[in-house]
């Protein structure tokens, strides 16, 4: 019985290690939001002189385990007037999109194991960098449709925001990605890696690293670019009448949402998991160029007053799209030349 | 005791129900009267198109289709769907209804016509999977196609859509100095 269930599924291995591969890569990224929480609790209280979370284990890294107990068990209010099927699917969409869009990003060349050769990559489909834009697109919905549903203006303006704020800087992230692809002449995110085993990207095309990173930023919501979530003017956008769980998740979408950023810098700038010579195993090297991005971003957030709403709308359109598109013809001029 | 292969068993199943929930998805779109679960069911069963292009080995044509129609697209009708506030729909004129009821009946007759003249004929020099991966992916199948063979109504295309967007920000344009705001 178990001789023929082995035969059978012998020829089938590979779907085998996609799915353990799946179900691993998408825990350690529930598993990391905890981490990152912590971590910005911690510099951010560094960036403004004060201690952070200290007391709750050693150096309060048991702070976001009692902060997801506490989250697990609140009750949850959902209020009358709510459209209560959107009001539960937002949250989801959210989590899921952040999730799946990891799926094609690689963190390493290939290992073997027991004459196995294991990429460590979810899937490795040659359109990957447009997969990731298809499916952080589709995020969008998460924070529309619970503004929308929540029946409240404050939500609505914060999800009316998120929806504009992200289709005008999805634009400037193509572009300046258009750049790298350009270089490449690839989509696969695993041939843009091996194209920079010389030298990273950010050496020859430092203005798309950074118009990539503002929109990155813009696209994750993060501040200063937190215009859906403004809590001085509306209270706090989208997920103002979330609790409990709920409430947790748009914060797991939003953590998942910089990791994934991060690791696309990474990959498309910084050269990946190549270490230039330093003696670090591939997997350090690219998790260590991940780790120092994401301090970058949160020391954005604490270095950055937020920007007014129709200043982000003119930066966006009026000097991150233009500066985009002629960094775009210039590449492509020389790599026509 | 196996007997069946896994693979192709899997694959038409979820073909199937892909297609099913896409069917499902289309006629919730026209028979649900709230316009944002309309709106949803639309990007849906765009969803659903998508993964039927995926289960082809059409990734980049899904891929465009969830950007362009799912992503860029239906975001703008949920925008305005939720500025002017999702009210259901009240049926109204019963003229309306034997209209709609005129256009079904006349699709139901185009397609039993096109079951009766015959199979739908493929496409010419079509691609199977051996030809795209010789040439690299379909990304760049589709963009050679495009640039070579058929670069003239692509950019004739292209043209249209330029004219279209000029055109409306003409008929949209306002008619008085709008007020400026200062923004720097």
């Amino acid at each position: 019985m178990i001789d023929d269930a082995i035969e059978f599924l012998e020829p089938y291995t590979y779907l085998i290690i996609g799915s353990v591969k799946a179900l691993v890569i998408a825990g350690a990224l529930l598993g990391i939001v905890p981490l990152l929480v912590w971590l910005e609790r911690r510099l951010m209280g560094r960036f403004q002189v004060r201690l952070g979370p200290n007391r709750v284990g050693p150096f309060g890294l048991g702070q976001p385990i009692s902060d997801s107990i506490k989250l697990l068990f609140k009750e949850s209010i959902i209020q009358g007037s709510a459209d209560k099927f959107l009001f539960h699917l937002a949250p989801a969409i959210v989590v899921f999109t952040a999730i799946v869009t990891f799926a094609v990003i690689p963190f390493g060349d290939p290992i073997t194991v027991m004459d196995q050769e294991i990429g460590l990559w979810a899937a490795n489909v040659d359109i990957g960098l447009l997969f990731v834009f298809a499916i952080s697109g589709m995020g969008i919905y998460g924070m529309v449709l619970a503004g929308f549903s929540s029946n409240n203006k404050y939500s609505l303006m914060g999800g009316l925001r998120s929806s504009a704020q992200m289709i005008s800087y999805e634009l400037t992230l193509g572009l300046a990605a258009l750049s790298v692809i350009v270089l490449t002449g690839s989509l696969s995110l695993i041939d843009m890696v091996n194209s920079q085993d010389s030298y990273p990207n950010i050496l020859i095309q430092p203005l798309a690293f950074l118009l990539f990173f503002i929109a990155g930023v813009a696209e994750t919501n993060r501040a200063p670019f937190d215009l859906p979530e403004a809590e001085q003017e509306l209270v706090a956008g989208f997920h103002t009448e979330y609790t409990g769980m709920k409430f947790a998740m748009f914060f797991m979408g939003e953590y998942i949402n910089m990791v994934t950023m991060s690791a696309l810098v990474t990959l498309l700038f910084l050269g990946g998991w190549n270490s230039y010579g330093i003696p670090v195993w591939p997997i350090i090297a690219f998790a260590g160029k991940v780790g120092f991005l994401l301090c970058v971003f949160i020391w954005l957030r604490s270095t950055y007053p937020r920007i007014r709403y129709d200043r982000l709308m003119t930066f966006g359109w009026k000097v991150l799209v233009p500066l985009s598109l002629l960094n775009l013809l210039v590449t492509s001029v020389f790599v026509v030349l | 005791m196996f007997e069946f292969d896994l693979f192709e068993l899997t694959r038409d199943t979820v073909t199937m129900a892909v297609g099913f929930t896409a069917v499902l998805a289309s006629l919730g779109v026209i028979l649900c009267s709230a316009p944002v679960y309309c709106a949803l069911y639309l990007i849906s069963n765009m969803i659903c198109l998508a993964l039927l292009f995926l289960l082809y080995n059409a990734e980049f044509i899904a891929a465009v289709q969830i950007i362009v129609y799912a992503g860029a697209v239906m975001i703008l009708f949920l925008f305005i769907i939720a500025l002017l506030g999702g009210k259901k729909e009240v049926q109204e004129s019963s003229a309306q209804r034997s209209m709609a009821f005129t256009f079904v009946i006349t699709m139901l007759g185009e397609l039993f016509l096109a079951a009766t003249v015959g199979p739908t004929k493929p496409i010419e020099g079509g691609f199977d999977p051996q030809t795209v991966a010789q040439v690299g992916g379909s990304a760049k199948a589709i963009g050679l196609e495009l640039f070579s063979r058929h670069l003239v109504p692509f950019e004739l295309a292209s043209g249209l859509l330029l004219v279209a967007a000029v055109g409306i920000i003409c008929l949209a344009k306002f008619s008085y100095a709008p007020v400026r705001r200062r923004t720097r």
